[in-house]
């Protein structure tokens, strides 16, 4: 199977340039400095507390997982926000709309760099974090599902970057956007349940408005972390808060907490395929039902 | 090989191309002129697939463009008047993607890139990078990034746009020996000069419309008609004018310091008599011959004067 051209062109181009350079000491530089953050904290709370420090270390793992995360939530959409409008202001788009490239292709192709260029960090960034897990008391298998995870966000913050990119005309509209979009998913999806907590709804209230919640980047990343640190759920306790809610039938937290996360998954996979499907449809210059209805028009005459 | 038929575009109620038709034989080279807002670039997006018509219909070898635009797509090269570049990308790389975008592996670019290279002067040029490429040679570049996928019709939006003479001329040369090689070129352009010298048919657009297409000499023809002649005296102009002027079908146009400009109804063989008459009367006529129109007049005349001298020229 041939690799998506644009992918190979990409990152060879990507690879020459001083950017990448920067982009990956930026990257580290930031790491390094939460990395000595964290184990200054650790080390005052060892001398007023005179607690074990190893107990602490494990704690790293959340911060430094929280802190890539970051990086590539705020990283990956300015990649790929300016990808469709770079080529178009660079004026390499229409002859790219000309090739055999179908829209599609070239929007996966864009959105696959920006993802591989996210995961290339993520994987320099792993050492530091394999630290936490050296010391023990959790399990390796969580750094790979960080990895998971790294990958979902990614893709899911490249589509809706690519997204505003086939929108926008101008890169910086586009950056904009794509943080706006951003807000949507953060604030607006958590303000149901919120406000339902507020007002005191009933459990059943609570739980459709959980159905919002199930899109929120936040809720989910919190979820992941919170249970792969302490094995609590907070969704779990969020769906029954009295006997009537899940916690009335015979659930159990882990399950309600892998069938969230499973679910919760494949909606933001579906919500970034949709974002892409949107984006290779705004790109095509002659959508099949214009064509098509041009075909019949000239038929009739 | 081209086949356009009935052809609009509105941007609201702006008609930008109205009732267009059409027809480029194949191999030929086709010239597509027209004030700036004619319409040509339009019409070229449309031909490419970069924008749908409001009405009619694209043939490219027979084939709906608009029905198969997958298929229409390889058998097209477009050049856009500006050439955008990648940094970072050397020349045999840059072959090496659009290639891949059309399907191609790797080997198979590999072998048709040293000819085309080659072609458009280039092959020293492998290693080097694209945007360290001067105009010329990038424009020449995408020529040849058109041409991997050996498509039948290439066509060329204002290609020789920021050009030096030198480039230019080479992208002239070039585009002929495309010619030779049998491709059928449509190329939109300011130059007239050089159109003229290159292409065999041309269409000029105005205000949205083909006002006229064909072969040059056809088209030339047409506007200017074949009935004009120029007479070179080397004696006396009185007597020679009214020898002309008392031939029936003959209307004295302009006389100048040593030649005569006429409109005529006359046979090739009248012609010849009269000038023939006219030596015999003791006329000294140097010479006579049709008067040819270049693309400049005729381009002006179509257009109603709306470009100006410096933009035709530029």
């Amino acid at each position: 199977m041939q690799m998506n051209p644009i992918v190979k062109k990409d990152i060879r181009v990507q690879a020459r340039s001083m950017r990448i350079c920067w982009g990956l000491f930026a990257y580290e530089a930031i790491m390094a400095l939460v990395f000595f953050l964290a184990m200054f904290l650790f080390q005052q709370e060892n001398v007023y507390s005179n607690t074990n420090i190893y107990s602490n270390i494990v704690m790293l793992y959340p911060i430094l997982a929280v802190t890539q995360i970051i990086i590539l939530g705020v990283v990956v959409p300015i990649r790929t926000a300016s990808s469709i409008s770079g080529e178009k202001e660079r004026q390499t788009f229409d002859i790219m709309m000309t090739t055999s490239m179908t829209p599609f292709s070239i929007i996966a192709g864009k959105v696959m760099t920006a993802m591989i260029q996210g995961i290339f960090f993520v994987v320099a960034g792993m050492p530091v974090m394999a630290l936490a897990f050296v010391i023990g008391g959790m399990s390796w298998a969580y750094l790979f599902w960080f990895l998971a995870i790294a990958v979902l966000v990614s893709l899911f913050s490249a589509s809706i970057g690519i997204f505003c990119s086939s929108v926008c005309k101008k890169s910086i509209t586009a950056v904009i956007m794509s943080y706006g979009i951003y807000v949507i998913f953060f604030v607006v999806t958590a303000i149901p349940n919120m406000i339902c907590n507020i007002l005191g709804y009933t459990v059943t209230g609570n739980q459709v408005t959980m159905i919002f919640y199930l899109i929120n980047p936040a809720g989910y990343l919190m979820e992941f972390f919170i249970w792969t640190m302490s094995g609590y759920s907070s969704v779990y306790e969020m769906l029954a808060f009295s006997s009537q809610g899940v916690k009335g039938s015979q659930l159990s937290a882990a399950a309600v907490h892998y069938g969230w996360m499973a679910l919760s998954s494949i909606l933001f996979i579906l919500v970034s395929v949709f974002f892409l499907w949107i984006a290779a449809k705004r790109i095509n210059p002659i959508s099949k039902r214009k064509a098509r209805k041009l075909a019949m028009q000239n038929q009739s005459s | 090989m081209l086949q356009i038929n009935h052809l609009y575009k509105n941007y609201g109620r702006f008609q930008a191309v109205q009732d267009l038709n059409l027809h480029i034989p194949q191999g030929d080279l086709f010239g597509f002129v027209g004030p700036n807002g004619a319409g040509k670039t339009t019409t070229i997006r449309m031909v490419c697939g970069l924008m749908p018509p409001t009405a009619g219909n694209i043939l490219i070898n027979g084939i709906d463009a608009l029905a198969n635009r997958r298929e229409i797509k390889k058998q097209i090269g477009y050049v856009p008047d500006f050439f955008g570049v990648y940094d970072n990308l050397k020349v045999k790389e840059y072959m090496d993607f659009y290639g891949s975008m059309y399907s191609m592996n790797s080997r198979d670019v590999e072998k048709i890139m040293d000819d085309l290279l080659e072609l458009v002067n280039l092959s020293d040029k492998k290693e080097v990078y694209v945007d360290t490429l001067s105009r010329g040679m990038k424009q020449r570049l995408c020529v040849a990034r058109s041409l991997i996928h050996n498509p039948a019709l290439l066509i060329l939006d204002e290609p020789n746009s920021g050009l030096d003479p030198r480039a230019r001329v080479e992208m002239k040369e070039l585009l002929l020996n495309l010619k030779s090689m049998g491709k059928t070129i449509v190329i939109s352009s300011h130059i007239l000069s050089e159109l003229s010298e290159m292409c065999n048919s041309i269409g000029i657009m105005n205000h949205g419309r083909l006002v006229a297409a064909g072969r040059i000499e056809d088209v030339m023809g047409t506007v200017f008609g074949s009935n004009r002649l120029i007479i070179s005296v080397g004696s006396e102009m009185e007597p020679a004018v009214l020898m002309v002027k008392e031939q029936a079908g003959v209307k004295v146009e302009s006389v100048g310091e040593k030649e005569i400009r006429i409109a005529h109804t006359l046979s090739e063989e009248k012609i010849a008599k009269m000038i023939a008459h006219m030596i015999q009367s003791g006329v000294v006529v140097t010479g006579f011959h049709k008067q040819e129109g270049n693309l400049e007049t005729l381009f002006m005349q179509l257009t109603g004067g709306t470009e100006n001298a410096d933009e035709s020229n530029c």
